[in-house]
């Protein structure tokens, strides 16, 4: 048996650790731990929860957009405040954009050169790569002098050493299985990716304001004003720019991320049969159709138990609770049972070893990530989870998009409970939402022209219209799964505050009752060929795309160094 | 030339940069004195108004999403928490080559950070042509809103130092008249929010 630690794992955001046991060349168990951001409950304490968006906006860097929106919703569950019409469709359009360029990122930047080795790109032939790559799609840039380009450029940086972002790899792993030419048009498509974003970030800055953080969040609906006539506020110039930016983002998601999604994923078939992990999927739904409480939702909300598909069940929220049998914090009623998030507790209690350390003890507590329960069962969170349960809900469109991707790699649905089934599913959403995006365009342009020009209700808008004590919860379905937000409210300012992230639901360590979280779980009979390079171990926990930032304490991040790997 | 993203790497005929001078503050504020480089920019928009071809940003801990930021500038100014050997508030300056490796071992909340951000402006041949890091070194990054006593002592000179680095490149900022100061955007409310 052979002990592995990777620490950190590399392309991610934020810090992670992950230890595993090896056996027969297949993982026999495993530990996730994780840095944690603590105490964004004692900045928030005694605050204006009207600010509070402003903050939890900083949580995470790449997230911002994320933690505003869930902040903002709490609030107002809190206080009874009633976004009008235009502000739900702005939100829902920055919320999508979001989605869409976190996928894209993700798929190109983070997660790509775990499957793609860029070092083989080298010995491509630009003229076979040309050939591919019209083969699997009309996407302009696809000629033989193009690709001889980024080949000759990927060649000056490797000659000189300078591999950038491609450093930190296992280049030649026997893993890749990819031939030169597919690799050769990913390098490609990586490098156009980070053009492909700017248009993202354009529509961004139309939608709220300022970028880099958006500014145009407000408890009670948005600050982007809305008004035909007006040169600072969304008019018809900005509705057409919006139109041009959104066509062009399903542009580049159907003709260049679906199509290398499908061509990378042919040669990676096996691993539809690797990281199914714990098969339990909770969705708390997004994407408000309809004004008013209880909205139907674009994304629907509810829960999968046991890879079943048969039987979505109604979300509870009652029914979530926090464990820390296995986390450095204590709770005051005790660490043998889990807490509702509205009564969260954030206690630290660190026994862990002083670092640098060689390995955890996975029986006592070793993670700064709380351990979240649905019904007392650990749960997946994330696209592949709403895909499934938009999948089981009877979703028209998630039914053809997902039936399209099986059929065209000859696999069936038992193949999306996978690392691979992860992939699949952010690509399938990715392209949903940009083929919904135009239609939230086209209402906001519609009451434009009618002159309902509302953007916020401002009846909620002073404390002295709240009760004297509210609590609220914001849920949002941001990029990397279930993300909720819980506010107390005494006298107009922020008593208790307590965010669940995504990273959270799913890097948790174990609980109370020693159940492997969702990381964890993935990882059992994870093949690995070589542990001093587990690249496969990589594969599976980068399918759930970590970003423990809005964990992450502080970190001494050396990005220049391999991943460090030890096999004990 | 079609109108899709021009090639990897080669700026293209058609690449210009319609910013001059970026001046781009980096660091979470939630995370002590890492917040820095934002409450340096925080200041000097309050005191300057931002000139035609100039852009004042806080850029926080966005990562690959600053790229389109950097690669439209033809000078940028970093301006956050940089380790150094040399007690927590001192100021530290380094460019052009310098830079990269100093970022490389930067202290963040986030892998993909500014390396990164250089790193992939330098493969598509965007990289600023003139690139200065301007900052202190930090003494805490423990979670909260206020720096250590050291680097706030050291901020006002920080911000004076952006503004002779400014004028070193051929630009000059106007202070704004008092007026202005106290309403002149958005970002001025949420910056007095987060205490900055």
């Amino acid at each position: 048996m052979t002990h592995i630690v990777v620490d950190p794992v590399t392309r991610i955001e934020g810090h992670l650790r992950i230890e595993a046991e090896v056996d027969g060349g297949r993982v026999t168990d495993a530990w996730s731990s994780a840095t944690m951001f603590r105490g964004i409950e004692l900045i928030l304490k005694g605050r204006d929860p009207r600010d509070a968006w402003a903050f939890t906006q900083r949580i995470c860097g790449v997230c911002t957009t994320v933690h505003a929106i869930a902040s903002i919703r709490a609030v107002e569950n809190a206080i009874g405040a009633q976004p009008p019409q235009n502000a739900r469709l702005l939100r829902n359009l920055i919320m999508a954009y979001q989605c869409v360029q976190d996928h894209v990122i993700h798929f190109y930047h983070l997660h790509a050169l775990d499957w793609v080795d860029v070092v083989s790109a080298l010995s491509a032939d630009p003229a076979k790569t040309s050939a591919l790559a019209e083969s699997i799609s009309d996407w302009p840039l696809s000629g033989t002098k193009y690709f001889a380009g980024v080949k000759g450029r990927l060649k000056t940086f490797v000659e000189r050493g300078q591999l950038g972002p491609f450093a930190n790899a296992y280049w030649g792993h026997p893993a890749y299985l990819l031939p030169p030419e597919a690799n050769l048009m990913a390098v490609a498509h990586y490098l156009e990716a980070l053009d492909w974003q700017r248009d993202v970030i354009r529509a961004h800055a139309i939608l709220g304001g300022k970028n880099p953080h958006l500014q145009s969040f407000l408890v009670g609906g948005m600050a982007t004003p809305i008004d035909l006539d007006r040169q600072a506020s969304i008019n018809d110039g900005s509705i057409e720019e919006l139109r041009q930016l959104a066509a062009k983002a399903k542009d580049f998601v159907s003709k260049v991320y679906i199509p290398d999604l499908l061509a990378v994923a042919s040669f990676y078939k096996a691993w539809a049969g690797v990281g199914g992990g714990v098969g339990n999927y909770l969705v708390y739904g997004d994407y408000p159709e309809d004004d008013g409480p209880n909205p139907p939702l674009f994304l629907p909300s509810g829960v999968l138990r046991n890879k079943d598909l048969s039987k979505v069940e109604k979300f509870d929220a009652a029914k979530i609770t926090e464990h820390v049998k296995h986390s450095w914090y204590d709770y005051s009623s005790g660490d043998d049972k889990g807490i509702h998030p509205s009564q969260g507790e954030t206690k630290p209690n660190y026994t862990g070893p002083t670092p640098p350390y060689e390995k955890l003890d996975g029986t006592a507590k070793y993670s700064w990530l709380k351990a979240p329960r649905y019904d007392g069962l650990p749960m997946e969170v994330g696209p592949l989870s709403r895909m499934l349960v938009a999948y089981a809900s009877g979703h028209t469109r998630v039914k053809e998009l997902v039936g399209d991707v099986l059929k065209k790699l000859g696999v069936g649905p038992e193949a999306l409970f996978s690392t691979l089934g992860r992939v699949a599913a952010r690509g399938i959403e990715t392209l949903l939402l940009t083929e919904k995006i135009e239609g939230w365009i086209d209402q906001l342009a519609v009451n434009m022209h009618r002159r309902q020009l509302k953007i916020h209700d401002n009846s909620k808008w002073e404390p002295s219209t709240w009760p004297k004590e509210a609590m609220g919860v914001g849920f949002h379905e941001a990029p990397r799964g279930a993300l909720g937000h819980w506010v107390h409210i005494v006298d107009g300012a922020i008593a208790n505050y307590q965010c669940v992230v995504p990273s959270t639901w799913n890097a948790g360590p174990r609980d109370a009752q020693g159940r492997r979280g969702p990381y964890e779980e993935a990882l059992l009979n994870t093949p690995v060929a070589d542990p001093t390079k587990p690249i496969e171990i990589l594969r599976t926990i980068h399918s759930f795309d970590p970003c423990i930032a809005c964990g992450v304490h502080v970190v001494d991040a050396r990005r220049n160094l391999l991943a460090k790997v030890r096999a004990v | 030339m079609t109108s899709t993203p021009s090639s990897s790497g080669n700026p293209g005929p058609g690449f210009r940069r319609p910013v001059r001078l970026l001046i781009l503050g980096l660091g979470n504020v939630l995370c002590g004195d890492d917040g820095l480089g934002a409450v340096a920019i925080a200041r000097l928009r309050a005191r300057y108004e931002t000139p035609e071809g100039m852009s004042i940003l806080d850029g926080g801990t966005l990562g690959l999403s600053l790229l389109p930021y950097v690669e439209d500038a033809e000078k940028v100014i970093l301006v956050d928490s940089i380790r150094a050997e040399a007690p927590p508030g001192s100021f530290v300056r380094l460019e052009g080559e310098e830079v990269g490796p100093a970022v490389a071992g930067r202290l963040s909340v986030h892998q993909v950070g500014v390396a990164d951000l250089l790193d992939a402006a330098r493969w598509r041949g965007r990289l600023p042509e003139e690139l200065v890091l301007l900052g202190l070194v930090p003494e805490t990054l423990e979670v909260g809103l206020t720096r250590s006593a050291r680097v706030e002592a050291g901020l006002p000179g920080l911000v004076d130092r952006v503004v002779s680095e400014v004028s070193r490149l051929g630009f000059e900022l106007h202070p704004r008249s008092h007026d202005a100061a106290c309403d002149f955007d958005r970002s001025s409310d949420l910056a007095r929010a987060l205490g900055l």
